[in-house]
């Protein structure tokens, strides 16, 4: 916690106690108002359906840590999809490593545009938004693409003995792979350092457009491998299969505490900001209201966690 | 000799342009061709008009799908129609500029009041928006029968749609809004250096919130636009419009940093714009295509808008 150290404590235990507070108090409540749920099975179940969105907003964590946002993930999660789905009759078992190599250099390539050319990230990951979903469409023909054999995809798409859904498996392993990335190498220091005070990093010497390009790369690739989970379980690639998604992503990172100015925030962070996203969304359902109000929720939650975890001693003038 | 390129460089790029499609093609340059050209302009005209009062503030709006969307299906409702008994014609058409007007000034109240950065609160409001579109929507679709409505697309006069006229007179009132008074000088300012703006002792935060609420206002404006064009209200009236009218304005000419560009050079990236996509599909290339390169365009325009500062901008988030 050295990092957050000169934090006012006050927001430092708002930040670290009131997500987890959140998530248990959903936790509780929903449980109050159907006993059921905290059984294994549907806890399971439960955590099967938010397995994508949390692999989604893994790598773009990073990113956030950083200080930069990468609003390009749902649309190349989609792109993921159709690609996995058109190559899976050819290549077999290698689609899905191909797919995720892709989608990590699709993220590079938008890293190195942003440090190149020194375009903000939200620009230059709008424009690739608009780029991956557009050859998403043109790869599909505008169409949901079949995928007939799924033995490519079906190891992320079964419940190992009977009872664990693989996809939960794969989440919790990428957030673990990528937790430990961060504190083996020096790249969590590094991601953390460019996010809080980039000139003092990199008057350190820290290489800070290769730290950035691999924080956008990572993004990509997890944005790559949700693809790869949601073509698992519709058994085919759809070229806006995912991008429903980005709000929640975006919404699980800044409701976990991460804050968008960079530097404060982890992954277990968005792991429980993955959690209360999708309870709060399965709690919309049993109170019995429209799932339409579900977009007016996450719009709300974006804006006030952001609100609440924000960084102002960083930014003097808000644009 | 930098900014001699930012000013006129998008008026040739427009005229070799229609240069190059007037030779690739002769449907082209024919007179039907130029109706059709201003007529599908036309919304997107009004919508960047309302990116571009923020974009000089140096903020960016990216809420314009969610406000539309919403303004769509309100105006649809609220004119004569299949599902509702209401018919109040030119007063809903007001109610609904009002209603954008809100979501502008909400996206404003929220980034100054809550010093919250703008692509943040307008995507969180974007989502607002299409939530109130979807529950509006509840299921059925509500289809326009004001004839008044639907003369504004679909009777000519002088050969062009009334909502060409109209887009014209929003240009033509936003340029003298921009030149003319103080909210326009001001939100140049800001965006040229809001430090110092605010040591003067302006209160910077107002003219801000008013800018985003006249953006809202011309969303919703292209939103009424837009139903008339359809006939019915849809959710995704305003889809991948945030994005063509951002880049329409950059295209053009107007800073993302803020304080320079305006109206009349988002005016010359809308028409950029509008004949690329008309002039690609004359000559048959696919519309998807077109969205791929609006992508990579906007990228491009703002790498070579930001390249003569970038020494001045060490810190790139």
């Amino acid at each position: 916690m050295a990092v957050a150290a000169h934090l006012p404590d006050r927001r430092l235990l708002v930040v670290t106690a009131m997500p987890v507070a959140a998530f248990l108090v959903l936790l509780a409540a929903l449980a109050a108002a159907s006993p059921g749920l905290l059984e294994a099975g549907s806890l399971l179940t439960l955590a099967d359906s938010a397995a994508p969105l949390t692999v989604l907003a893994a790598g773009a964590t990073i990113v956030v840590l950083c200080g930069g946002i990468d609003l390009s993930v749902a649309a190349l999660a989609s792109l993921a999809s159709v690609l996995l789905a058109s190559w899976a009759p050819g290549l077999h078992g290698w689609a899905v490593p191909a797919v995720v190599t892709l989608c990590a250099l699709a993220g590079a390539v938008q890293g190195l545009v942003h440090v190149a050319f020194r375009i903000p990230s939200f620009v230059v990951t709008l424009g690739g938004m608009t780029l991956w979903s557009a050859l998403a469409l043109l790869a599909s023909g505008a169409a949901t693409v079949p995928m007939p054999d799924s033995t490519p995809t079906d190891w992320a798409f079964t419940r190992l003995g009977g009872l664990v859904p693989s996809a939960v498996l794969v989440a919790l392993g990428t957030m673990a792979a990528l937790a430990a990335l961060l504190r083996v190498t020096p790249l969590g220091r590094w991601v953390r350092a460019v996010g809080h005070a980039e000139p003092a990093a990199r008057l350190a010497g820290l290489p800070i457009a290769r730290i950035k390009v691999i924080a956008f790369a990572l993004s990509g690739g997890t944005a790559g491998l949700a693809g790869v989970l949601l073509v698992a379980r519709t058994f085919s690639g759809a070229p806006t299969l995912a991008d429903s998604l980005l709000l929640p992503a975006v919404a699980a990172i800044v409701v976990g505490g991460t804050a968008i100015t960079g530097g404060h925030g982890a992954l277990w962070r968005t792991l429980v900001g993955a959690g209360i996203v999708t309870l709060l969304r399965v709690g919309l359902s049993y109170a019995g209201v429209d799932a339409a109000y579900e977009s007016i929720l996450y719009g709300v939650l974006v804006v006030g966690a952001v609100a609440l975890t924000i960084d102002r001693s960083k930014v003097s003038i808000v644009k | 000799m930098a900014e001699r390129i930012q000013t006129y460089g998008p008026a040739a790029a427009l005229l070799a342009l229609v240069a190059v499609f007037a030779v690739l093609s002769p449907q082209f340059r024919t007179l039907g061709n130029l109706q059709n050209l201003l007529d599908a302009g036309a919304v997107l005209a009004v919508v960047t008009i309302g990116a571009t009062y923020v974009l000089i503030l140096g903020c960016i709006d990216l809420s314009a799908a969610g406000v539309m969307g919403a303004c769509a299906l309100a105006v649809s409702l609220l004119v004569a129609n299949s599902r509702t008994a209401l018919d109040l014609g030119p007063l809903g058409v007001l109610l609904v500029v009002a209603l954008g007007a809100a979501f502008g000034c909400l996206s404003g109240v929220l980034s100054v009041g809550l010093k919250v950065p703008s692509f943040m609160t307008t995507l969180g409001v974007s989502a607002i928006g299409l939530g109130v579109a979807t529950v509006l929507f509840a299921g059925v679709q509500p289809t326009v029968s004001d004839p008044w409505l639907l003369q504004w697309a679909s009777g000519r006069w002088l050969g062009f749609t009334r909502l060409t006229y109209l887009a014209l007179a929003t240009v033509a009132l936003a340029w003298l809004v921009q030149r003319y008074t103080r909210l326009g000088r001001y939100a140049l300012a800001i965006g040229g250096g809001e430090d110092i703006l605010r040591l003067s002792g302006i209160r910077v935060g107002r003219y801000k919130v008013a800018a985003f609420t006249l953006a809202g206002a011309c969303y919703g404006l292209a939103a009424v636009m837009i139903t008339a064009q359809l006939g019915s209200g849809i959710v995704q009236a305003g889809a991948g419009l945030s994005f063509a009218a951002i880049t329409a304005a950059v295209v053009g000419g107007t800073q993302l940093a803020g304080g320079r560009g305006g109206v009349a050079h988002s005016m010359v990236g809308v028409l950029i714009l509008t004949v690329l996509a008309n002039g690609l599909v004359l000559i048959g290339v696919s519309p998807y295509a077109q969205r791929a390169v609006q992508g990579v365009i906007v990228v491009f325009a703002v790498g070579a808008t930001l390249w003569p500062l970038r020494h001045r901008l060490e810190v790139v988030k």
